[in-house]
């Protein structure tokens, strides 16, 4: 009784400060404690208990309780726990401290809490803005449920351009971005560098933010929002399909069906395996080695094409619903899949066989964007990244989900920390992932893919879930609500927490490295930012002026 | 060794050969279970609304033109595809196609229009979906009055054309 036990330590180091605690399991502990506590029940967990930072939450529970919520999540990965700590703040006074001083991977999930809620955390270590632009009036804050989904304030100043901090004297600024940094997504850094060196940079990202969790706690319903999860990023949508699904599912204390389990498992690896060579693809293309880069994406073709088979679609999975899944996998389909997994195991053998020697590749990347233990801790970083330097953390394995327990897979870890063991990490786990689906094939047990729910699912009850994304943990939060949907839904997309570590990672290395520092965490700026990205694509050249970029992108459809 | 991994590299291509599909110059099949633009059908659809209900995209409206005559429309706009509508509902009356070609420079295309006839319950004044079609011809939905010169018309198939009989909705599309 794990759970139990942590709540007990607790009791006894905090007293009365810590109010009551909620454990719907073993695996979940929502504690409660008095506000001015917060700081050293994170500070104990976080430190003295070695725990991992997940997440921050803040929510408006203002026509339920009257008051604000605010929750910050850690996990035990070696007691399989998943630990919530929360507080309720008087709607007058929306002030909370800081956690940043000890745990500084909840940097942006403060500043976004008070972007969004209007929650301030006192003692931050850096309140800059996050998400709303520079434009958006003070005191608006649209994850607040009096306001409209649909709002644009009075007083918002859509040409108010970014206010930059000042550069380190001495530096020079280059901007990175906003179209297409490494990858075909928006987001702005600006270096600070010194000759050919960088030594420091500033972030801006959020562009578009698309407000995915206010249309899902105001306009949508429980089995809509698998769908619209599914679209918050365009590699790992099953992730956040299964993870929302997941969330709701814990709250509710439903458990989906074995065979639903394993069809999850084997969708999710699915999309591991497609992910893993995209990048590895990737990676060798922002190096300069495109044959690497066409090859794993002709190996990577068959997968997509089976996932098309059993889903309907080449990577919309549409997979989930509350308590099930909505495809099957037939026999037919099974005999398909495996000799998919057989050819593609040979190939990828061959194609690790011949790079883990190129010493081209050796030389772009060894040393380059390391990100050691202590960052890893300190910043939050999760997948690929923090196993990339010897953390040795897997969600499948340590806070299980879906059908994971019940199958056999090592967690590939590396040591030097740098780009190069990200990329071996990575080919890796692609035997593993295959490894993984080859048992749930054997495992699968007939039976019913979809639970029937009869009841309403209950009100006010909290869930978590993490699933391991091919980048990293993601990780969502739901509070369970009337007429048919979430309260609050919060979504911690992996680049969230990986991409608060690439100052750390770029700082003192050649500013030709940056690219490939910020894509060795596979950086998905529109799950981080929850945000579209919008193609502009012209035949003649011609330069715009951003008033008429500004038009374009918004000229509504005829 | 750096040169035996290239030269192994160079092997993976080789070996590979030449991947590319003749697409678009050739169609490529696709399979059987494909999520492709959802196609209503009009013989089979009751207007119950399931498909409306439990769309993600709001894509589907259904609305009572009269107490006879119900539209169902598909906008097809948002539409991603996803089968919700297909799932749910109970007539099997959409089959997600597998059409996915359709990149069109007029938004109207994609949408899709049924009239329903709905006849009336004798008991609770509710409309509800006729038994057979010859039944269907005789009741009030199914003429319209053609007041110049003084009679009824009725209607030779199950679909109104042109304009929906009471033009007093307003919905917007966007
Ligand atoms: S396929 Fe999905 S999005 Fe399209 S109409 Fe049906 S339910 Fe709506
Ligand atoms: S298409 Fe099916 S679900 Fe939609 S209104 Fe018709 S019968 Fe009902």
């Amino acid at each position: 009784m794990i759970a139990r036990q942590m709540f007990e330590e607790f009791k006894a180091r905090f007293g009365p400060l810590i109010q009551r605690a909620d454990l719907p399991s073993d695996s979940r502990l929502y504690v409660f404690v008095d506000r001015s506590a917060v700081k050293y029940v994170c500070q104990h967990i976080f430190r003295e208990l070695d725990a991992r930072y997940v997440a921050s939450i803040g929510s408006d529970d203002r026509p339920f309780s009257g008051t604000f919520l605010v929750a910050h999540n850690f996990a035990f990965d070696k007691d399989h726990l998943l630990c919530s700590v929360l507080t309720q703040l008087p709607q007058d006074d929306l002030k909370i401290d800081s956690i940043t001083a000890m745990v500084p991977a909840a940097s942006w999930a403060e500043r976004e809490m008070r972007d969004l809620l209007g929650i301030e955390p006192v003692g931050h270590s850096y309140p800059k803005r996050l998400v709303l632009p520079d434009g958006w009036p003070e005191g608006k804050h649209p994850l607040r449920k009096d306001v409209p989904w649909n709002e644009v304030p009075e007083g918002y100043d859509e040409e108010r351009e970014f206010k930059f901090d000042e550069p380190p004297e001495g530096c020079m600024v280059v901007p990175f971005g906003p179209f297409h940094p490494t990858l075909d997504e928006p987001a702005h850094f600006r270096l600070y560098v010194e000759g050919e060196m960088v030594r420091g940079c500033e972030y801006r990202g959020f562009m578009v933010h698309r407000g995915i969790e206010k249309l899902a706690e105001s306009v949508m319903s429980y089995n809509d929002i698998p769908m619209l999860a599914e679209r918050i990023c365009g590699i790992c949508g099953c992730v956040h399909n299964v993870a929302y699904v997941q969330a709701v599912e814990d709250a509710a204390v439903l458990k989906p069906p074995p065979r639903a389990e394993y069809i999850r498992t084997i969708m999710l690896e699915l999309e591991r395996l497609h992910s893993h060579l995209l990048w590895t693809g990737l990676a060798c293309h922002i190096v300069g080695f495109d044959t690497l880069f066409m090859q794993s994406f002709r190996i990577r073709e068959p997968i997509m094409w089976i996932a098309e088979k059993i889903s309907g679609n080449r990577k919309t999975y549409a997979l989930c619903v509350i308590g099930g899944v909505r495809r099957d996998i037939t026999d037919e389909l099974k005999t398909e899949l495996r000799a998919v997994l057989d050819k593609l195991e040979s190939e990828w053998r061959a194609v690790v066989g011949a790079v883990s020697n190129d010493r081209n590749i050796q030389k772009r990347t060894r040393d380059v964007g390391v990100a050691d233990k202590l960052l890893v801790k300190s910043a939050g970083l999760v997948g690929p990244v923090a196993r990339a330097a010897g953390v040795d953390i897997d969600c499948r394995r340590d806070l299980p989900y879906a059908a994971y327990d019940r199958v056999d897979f090592d967690v590939i870890t590396a040591q030097s920390a740098d780009v190069w063991a990200r990329l071996v990490v990575r080919m890796k786990e692609v035997f593993e992932s295959i490894k993984i689906m080859r048992q749930c094939l054997d495992k699968m047990e007939d039976g019913p893919l979809q639970l029937e729910i009869k009841d309403e699912l209950p009100i006010g009850r909290m869930g978590l879930s993490s699933v391991e994304a091919p980048r990293g943990e993601a990780h969502h939060f739901v509070i369970t609500g009337e007429n048919n949907r979430p309260r609050r839904w919060r979504v911690r997309a992996p680049t969230y927490q990986n991409l608060q570590g690439v100052p750390a990672m770029i700082k003192d290395q050649q500013i030709a490295d940056m690219t490939i520092s910020l894509g060795s965490i596979d950086p998905c700026f529109s799950c981080t930012d929850r945000l579209e990205t919008i193609d502009l694509r012209s035949g003649e050249k011609k330069v715009w002026s951003q008033q008429e970029l500004l038009q374009m992108t918004r000229k509504k459809e005829p | 060794m750096s040169l035996l991994s290239k030269l192994e590299e160079t092997l993976i291509c080789l070996k590979a050969g030449r991947v590319t599909l003749p697409y678009p110059a050739q169609a490529q099949p696709l399979p059987e279970k494909f999520r492709g633009r959802p196609i209503f059908d009009a013989t089979k659809c009751i207007g119950c609304a399931g498909c409306a209900n439990n769309c993600p995209a709001r894509e589907i409206l259904v609305y009572d033109v009269c107490q006879e005559v119900r539209v169902l429309q598909y906008l097809g706009r948002r539409c991603t595809y996803c089968g919700r509508c297909a799932d749910v509902c109970p007539e099997k009356a959409i089959t997600m196609s597998l059409e996915f070609e359709n990149a069109t420079n007029q938004i109207g295309d994609l949408g899709q229009k049924l009239e329903l006839f709905m006849s009336t319950c004798q008991r609770c004044g509710r409309c509800f979906k006729g038994a057979a079609a010859l039944d269907e011809l005789k009741m009030k939905g199914y003429r319209s009055d053609d007041l110049e010169s003084e009679r009824w018309v009725y209607r030779a198939h199950a679909f109104l054309e042109g304009e929906p009989a009471v033009a007093d909705i307003e919905i917007e599309l966007d």
